[in-house]
């Protein structure tokens, strides 16, 4: 080959090269054709689902599936938006009905009759007897670990279970538990969604791969890693759902679920990057956002010298700048939180005087301790894991607003499944802090993280906080028979938290989803979970 | 060779065993509770306790590790502790995707980067043999995971011509035809650093030889440079070419996992990743068994092919 040969190639593969760019450029100004959904809803979810057993499966990314397909005796309406209803409201599911007694200790569930599980098989008493037995009656053969794990906190004080007859059913409290009923319509960390006994019996270890529920949807088909495939199930005893099905598609990766969006591959994307909502918005894509149940927090140990002291507690509350965090760091896609609990728990009681930033006080209240001068204490926090947000960036922002009245913070940090390990354990000497996210619907969450019972490592309450007072209040409000009157201890309990200043919560998540033009239907309301069935694709 | 081919399939067990043990001991050092892990935040100790009993992680690391080698020589890789199913119906079809897309990744890196390097060296120093280099350095330099962004930024949402993520249409999936519209970017993306490496290498290998004498005779005889350089040049320079391909092999196995997030792509480096971050030990160790598993027959089949190519070494082999 000659040199001029060889120098005409290359001006030939130049000359290609460019062609290709502009004709890609050309290509690039037209139109896009319209995405044709089929009529099936394809949702981009942030992890791999857990097991499709909605009583053992752990965390909101599962339940906000096992939701579609199964339903518990006492469910939220999640057709209202977290506007009109702070705190969802109760109502039936497969219970038509309950009577509760004088005492508060008996609860008889009316089931609801003509419902039939996917499968064929009839609901009644009796098979909602066995799921209550699979996850509390250690005795039954259908027992399970797992499902009694997760769900313990629901059936903590049930004594006994029995049906009456095919559409009856009679639990027996040991004491009165006033959240029983919003207990059984949480979801997440387990749920106590109904199953169908016969698909139990057949499938045994398996039935993550064969779930049977009553709900709206029913199973198709799971891919792992793939998707998993939900058809409307026009036998539905409620409003039957507009679209014909749904996907749950899992992309851990947040820029492939923003492409996968503006693709049309998908049409709703859930935990959007916060620096690109707002260009999907500008584009034409739809915001949803509400006010889940969702607190990260901090607590604080109180077997350390320094958060053991109240006045050191309440300096690192005042010294946070919430809103800041807020708005600057996280971009408008949480509110800074001001209240222990979540708005959408009830007995929320906001304490601005106790979460607004007041750094004159904070060093007051240090220098009233003989602390002006700060000292050095650890917060440790995870690198990422689910509800964390952005964990590490969070935690800096805390140290730079601790610096300020003189506290130096080390950040120690591990992967999510590490540091869950760890913070079960509750917090070892030279930590001061902990971080979690976290929440119910039910004032009862407070209980679970605060209570002197559940002090690590027997539960989550990790760094060892115990006041009688708070104790006393909030058995008060468990045990309560008047619905005001429980809500009054929960109020209670959460000022004395906030007194305490036991805990720091720090942001309320918005649960933000974006969704292409064409869905409609879709409503954020103050859970951390949906309901599809009235969502449409207008095409 | 069928000796050096029983004895290659011999050291494989014992390389099975080694990495299995490996891994166990390595995931017991690692912090984390996979009962802690399932249960989640609001886990109890009485309810963490039964569950562990229950997996069996309550039973001393002998016993754990031993129980799970018994059950992989009846071809049984255990349960999820996570996922509540067997490890094989996880792991058998994400092993079965990563095959696919490191197939057809390596079928580009053929196809592509050894006329490329073969082109590159018979025009040394030429514009071609400099611009081919050139982006093969680039793109061996090019973060994967933001070269995967690009071409979906083009190729998906600009230009609407390819999905974006995934292995088929998740309102419509398909046959073998939606399989390979979802499989284009993702192969160009994993394929393109063993593409740059093999066209570099395969540069190099025939710029030696075509300097030999017999090239210059073949030449002088009044060959034609079609023959020179596809016939005797390159059927010379495949054995070292082979050899790197094989190599590469193993690097696609372990890299595609950045592929694998980007795309969306069901295979195994992605549920590695997952299992790794929940401490599933049965799904991990099997994860790390399918891929030293598919490193080592890979090289194997690389070696056979160098002496079926290369006489010397065939005579070597049986000597």
């Amino acid at each position: 080959m000659t040199h001029g040969t060889r120098r005409s190639s290359a001006a030939r593969l130049l000359a290609a090269c460019l062609a290709v760019l502009l004709g890609i450029a050309v290509l690039a100004g037209c139109a896009r054709a319209p995405v044709h959904t089929g009529n099936v809803l394809v949702i981009a979810i942030e992890s791999e689902a857990d097991v499709l057993d909605p009583q053992v499966a752990g965390g909101w990314v599962t339940w906000r599936i096992n939701h579609q397909i199964f339903e518990p005796l006492v469910d939220e309406d999640l057709t209202i938006p977290s506007k009109d209803a702070t705190v969802p409201p109760l109502k039936p599911g497969l219970a038509a009905s309950w009577d509760i007694s004088k005492d508060g200790l008996d609860y008889t569930f009316h089931i609801r009759r003509g419902v039939k599980f996917h499968d064929g098989t009839p609901l009644n008493a009796q098979a909602v007897e066995y799921n209550i037995r699979r996850m509390w009656d250690k005795n039954s053969p259908q027992y399970s670990v797992k499902a009694a794990g997760q769900t313990n906190f629901v059936w903590k004080f049930v004594d006994n279970v029995a049906t009456i007859d095919d559409y009856t059913l009679k639990v027996h409290l040991k004491q009165p538990f006033s959240e029983f009923l919003r207990m059984l319509a949480q979801g997440g960390n387990g749920s106590t969604a109904i199953m169908s006994p016969t698909a139990l019996k057949t499938y045994g270890a398996d039935i993550g791969d064969h779930p049977v529920g009553t709900g709206p949807f029913k199973f198709k088909e799971r891919i792992r890693g793939e998707r998993i495939d939900l058809v409307r199930n026009d036998d539905y005893w409620g409003t039957v759902p507009s679209i014909d099905g749904v996907v749950f598609r899992p992309l851990p990766d947040p820029s492939a679920r923003t492409a996968a969006l503006r693709s049309g591959d998908v049409d709703i994307i859930a935990v959007p990057n916060p620096d690109s909502i707002d260009n999907l918005v500008k584009e034409g894509y739809q915001l949803s956002e509400g006010i889940p149940p969702h607190v990260w927090y901090l607590s604080f140990n109180m077997r350390d010298k320094y958060t053991s002291i109240p006045q050191v507690r309440e300096a690192i509350n005042l010294a946070i700048d919430r809103q800041g965090m807020a708005d600057d760091l996280l971009r408008g896609s949480v509110k800074p939180a001001l209240g222990v609990q979540a708005l959408s728990a009830g007995g929320y009681v906001e304490r601005k005087d106790a979460y607004d930033r007041n750094l004159a006080k904070a060093r007051q209240l240090l220098a009233s301790v003989g602390l002006a001068n700060g000292f050095e204490t650890t917060l440790i926090t995870s690198t990422d894991g689910s509800g964390q947000i952005m964990p590490t960036q969070m935690a800096e922002f805390i140290q730079e607003n601790l610096a300020e009245i003189g506290i130096k913070l080390k950040i120690q940090t591990q992967e999510w499944i590490s540091y869950l390990g760890v913070w079960a354990r509750g917090m070892q000497d030279g930590v001061g802090m902990a971080q979690m996210s976290w929440g119910m619907t039910s004032p009862y969450w407070l209980y679970i993280v605060t209570s002197s019972e559940l002090q690590a490592p027997n539960g989550p309450n990790v760094g060892y906080y115990a006041n009688p007072a708070l104790d006393r209040a909030m058995d008060n409000a468990i045990k309560a028979l008047d619905p005001q009157e429980a809500d009054r201890w929960w109020r209670q309990a959460n000022n004395i938290v906030s007194d305490d200043a036991a805990l720091v919560p720090i942001v309320n998540d918005k649960a933000p989803y974006v969704l292409a033009p064409y869905v409609s239907g879709f409503v954020s309301a103050s859970e951390e979970w949906y309901d599809l069935t009235k969502v449409r694709l207008k095409q | 060779m069928t000796r050096v081919i029983g004895s290659r399939l011999l050291s494989t067990v014992l390389v099975l065993f080694g990495v299995s043990l490996i891994v166990f001991l390595l995931l017991q050092m690692v912090p984390g509770d996979p009962a802690v892990t399932i249960l989640g935040s609001g886990a109890t100790a009485d309810a963490v306790a039964a569950l562990r009993s229950q997996l069996g992680l309550d039973r001393s690391l002998p016993v754990q590790f031993f129980s799970y080698l018994g059950g992989l020589l009846h071809g049984d890789l255990g349960r999820s502790l996570t996922i509540s199913a067997p490890v094989t119906d996880i792991m058998l079809p994400r092993f079965a995707n990563t095959l696919i897309l490191t197939g057809a990744a390596l079928l580009l890196c053929i196809v592509i980067a050894v006329p490329l390097g073969v082109i590159a060296a018979n025009g040394q120093y030429g514009i071609f043999d400099r611009a081919s280099m050139m982006i093969s350095l680039a793109g061996a330099s090019v973060p994967v995971y933001w070269f995967g962004l690009l071409l979906i930024g083009i190729f998906s949402i600009t230009l609407g011509w390819l999905p974006t993520s995934g292995m088929y249409n998740p309102r419509f999936p398909g046959g073998a035809g939606d399989l390979l519209a979802h499989l284009v970017l993702p192969a160009i993306a994993a394929a393109l650093v063993p593409l740059a490496v093999i066209a570099r290498m395969t540069r190099s290998v025939m710029i030696d030889i075509l300097a030999q004498d017999y090239i210059r005779t073949l030449r002088a005889s009044g060959l034609s440079t079609t023959s020179v350089l596809w016939r005797h040049a390159l059927r010379n320079a495949l054995p070292p070419i082979v050899n790197i391909i094989g190599l590469q092999v193993g690097y696609l196995l372990g890299g595609v996992v950045f592929v694998e997030v980007v795309f969306g792509w069901p295979g195994l480096g992605q549920q590695l990743y997952t299992s790794i971050t929940q401490r599933d030990i049965p799904v991990v160790q099997a994860g790390v068994l399918f891929i030293a598993l598919a490193f080592v027959i890979i090289n194997l089949i690389a070696d056979v092919a160098v002496g079926l190519l290369d006489p010397r070494t065939r005579r070597r082999a049986g000597s």
